[in-house]
């Protein structure tokens, strides 16, 4: 079993090695075509994320707000088109999909990844290619903290501020000294659930672990009755948090719930049902204002209010149209554009540090109240300071 | 390890642990009927649970059913809503049995094939809820966790003395229905005419074939009360924990089929102390270290007792099973 799973990962190895061998190659034999398109201005921007599949509602309005910002971009010297590769989150799918992308120079940029796992796959493939990415959700705290790569910018926080967001949220405006703290024992929920902890120190009462598919969480429940918490953290996603908090109110426990990023979406307030008003959801995503131009503009293209990350990606993509306009007609000026650029972004001020995240002061968290099956803005919380 | 957390709520965590096992062991039994029938494992078993789940749903949803309605009302759904479950899982699994093993069998093909259909017939239902309704209907249908509008509100209804253990009227709604469907189907199928073909089938097919047993109408049968079983697990895991979804066949069915194997498969009562051990191991588990070990105790306790009973706790036949 070692020994197979071994020589499939040589194999595998091999062919990534071969397919970013080729990127580069293609890259360095089309760089004479790829100035020829930087006279007439025409660009494409590829979009890389699952657009279908469970996760494909976090993913699409963030394309639709880069496509907005295209359509809404006042500018007669260039031709700019958003192109969607759709990864299903995938990182195995993902990684052709950058191939193909940084082998072809009318590609000037990229929206994304969408999510950790597929841009981690891809990043080095980019940065072969000298691609300038910009993410609109990918958070997980190793792609710029451990493993930078200078092409990588993303307009999210990543999971570290979360945690310690969440925590002061618990603390500060719930005003819990006995927080019960559960994760779901994975890539997501534990290293979130660990730093909520940490913040936390003596107000954390007790932390307890659960599974994901898990629908039973009668041992978790009958901990939480005999700590008495008063607020709840979990640390996963809505497929588990929606039984679990059911079963928290049916023990008649009914201590605030707080969850992380991975219960926002619409799809929350559907699972959980009655038992979720008042849960309170946090997410990096500034609320977008349901009267400014952007919403109504948003809603008149797709049909649609605009959902997660839409904002985000309108600013990702102002952000290399900006640069066109500047002038930038290579990867090479484009990416030395986003490295320098600020600017103030629909969701937040927007500049990128060394490693290519936004600097922590411009960064908040929002704390999102289910109401009536909708998350609606309670309270903005800055993680530092 | 925190086995204090074990030993002072030992009552409860016992409780806890029947009410989980009552649907393991009922999810069980279809898997065990049919192995002692045909030898073979069912696979889309599952989903014929996952189906009932969704018609207590789509029964609830007509009705527009609600705590708030009066107790006869929430009596007259609940009901309904089991017959309606028991009636689609068993048309399920009787499907399956006619579009995925029969013309399988008629043509005499090697065991292995009759698995890799019955995995592709899962998948088939996984994405029949999961994408093709989807398409048709949009939501609920889909890839999200579905909430089942939780009919009958949970209360205590009773303390246990001396234990000062509270009853919930779920739990003993799950408890009781549990082990009344296993007495009524152990009863049939050893009591019965019907059930004496199937112990027949069970124990030789080819001496049952010579002595008037029709073969294919015992498949069907099993088949068809192995699905009812599951229709009434449907309905107890949605009045427990309100919700469905597109997979949630597959974790409870890997349950049931080990609980299906810890127990003896092919034999009926086997299924009951398999799910009702595997439900108090997993939560004893979840008490002593958290909810992510639940799943390695109950595999070593698995393992442990095929070591020393290879046929499962209560022996393997279906046609011996009379105690």
């Amino acid at each position: 079993m070692i020994r197979s799973s071994k020589t499939w990962q040589a194999v595998a190895f091999t062919a990534v090695a071969g397919l970013a061998l080729t990127a580069c190659g293609t890259t360095d034999t089309d760089g004479g075509g790829g100035d020829a398109g930087g006279e007439d201005c025409n660009f494409k921007i590829g979009a890389m994320g699952a657009l279908s599949g469970a996760n494909a509602s976090i993913v699409i309005p963030s394309v639709d707000g880069a496509e907005l910002a295209i359509k809404q971009w006042d500018n007669d010297e260039c031709e700019v088109t958003l192109e969607r590769f759709d990864t299903e989150g995938d990182p195995a799918k993902a990684t052709p999909v950058a191939t193909q992308i940084a082998g072809d120079d009318t590609f000037i940029g990229v929206l994304g990844g969408a999510f950790s796992g597929e841009t981690r796959a891809t990043k080095t493939i980019y940065q072969d290619g000298g691609v300038p990415m910009i993410s609109q959700s990918a958070t997980a705290t190793d792609l710029t903290q451990e493993d930078p790569v200078e092409v990588f910018h993303r307009l999210v926080p990543y999971d570290d501020y979360q945690g310690a967001a969440i925590a002061k949220y618990l603390t500060d405006e719930v005003g819990a000294s006995k927080v019960f703290v559960v994760d779901n024992s994975e890539a997501y929920g534990e290293p979130l659930a660990d730093r909520v902890e940490e913040t936390l120190g003596d107000a954390m009462v007790q932390r307890d672990k659960t599974q994901v598919g898990q629908t039973d969480f009668a041992p978790t429940i009958s901990k939480m009755e005999s700590a008495e918490p008063d607020a709840i953290f979990y640390g996963g996603y809505i497929a588990e948090a929606a039984p679990l908090l059911k079963q928290i109110r049916d023990a008649g426990i009914k201590a605030p719930f707080v969850g992380g990023d991975g219960l926002y979406g619409a799809d929350f307030g559907n699972a959980v049902g009655d038992a979720g008003e008042g849960a309170v959801v946090m997410c990096p995503c500034a609320p977008i204002e349901e009267d400014s131009t952007f919403a109504a503009d948003f809603e008149e293209e797709f049909g649609n209010a605009p959902g997660a990350y839409a904002a985000e990606g309108y600013d990702a993509m102002t952000v290399f149209l900006k640069g066109l306009e500047d002038g930038a007609r290579t990867r090479e000026d484009m990416l030395a554009f986003v490295n320098d650029y600020t600017g103030e972004g629909l969701s937040k001020e927007i500049a990128f540090d060394d490693a290519g995240d936004v600097p922590a002061e411009n960064v908040s968290y929002w704390a999102y109240k289910n109401e009536g099956g909708t998350l609606t803005p309670e309270v903005e919380v800055k993680p530092e300071g | 390890m925190d086995f204090d957390a074990l030993i002072s709520g030992l009552d409860r965590h016992t409780l806890d642990g029947i009410t989980r096992g009552s649907i393991y062991a009922l999810v069980a039994l279809g898997y065990t009927m049919v192995y002692g029938v045909m030898k073979l494992i069912n696979f889309a078993h599952s989903e014929v649970f996952m189906v009932g789940t969704w018609t207590v749903l789509g029964v609830y949803t007509v009705l527009g059913a609600t705590s708030g309605m009066g107790v006869g009302a929430v009596i007259g759904a609940t009901v309904l809503a089991l017959l309606a479950a028991m009636l689609a899982s068993a048309g399920t699994a009787l499907a399956v049995e006619r579009i995925a093993y029969r013309p399988l069998r008629k043509k005499g093909a090697p065991p292995l094939i009759f698995l890799i259909t019955g995995i592709g017939c899962s998948l088939v239902l996984v994405e029949t809820f999961g994408q093709v309704l989807k398409a048709f209907f949009g939501p609920p249908f889909g890839r999200v966790t579905v909430n089942v509008p939780s009919v009958i509100e949970t209360k205590v209804v009773f303390t246990i003395p001396g234990l000062d253990l509270p009853v919930t009227n779920t739990r003993l709604l799950i408890i009781i229905g549990a082990i009344v469907m296993m007495v009524a189907l152990d009863t049939f199928v050893n009591k019965s005419r019907l059930g004496r073909g199937v112990r027949a089938v069970a124990q030789d097919p080819d001496t049952a074939s010579l002595m008037g047993v029709n073969q294919e109408r015992v498949i069907m049968l099993v088949f068809v009360l192995g699905g009812a079983m599951a229709g009434v697990a449907a309905l107890l895991f949605t009045v427990q924990y309100d919700i469905t979804k597109f997979d949630i066949g597959f974790i409870i069915g890997i349950k049931a089929f080990t609980a299906a194997v810890l127990g003896g498969i092919g034999n009926l009562r086997g299924a009951l102390v398999g799910g009702l051990l595997l439900g108090v191991v997993e939560v004893y588990a979840s008490q002593i270290w958290d909810s992510s070990w639940t799943d390695v105790t109950a595999f070593i306790v698995l393992v442990l007792v095929l070591m020393f009973r290879p046929t499962g706790l209560l022996g393997e036949s279906l046609g011996k099973a009379r105690a």
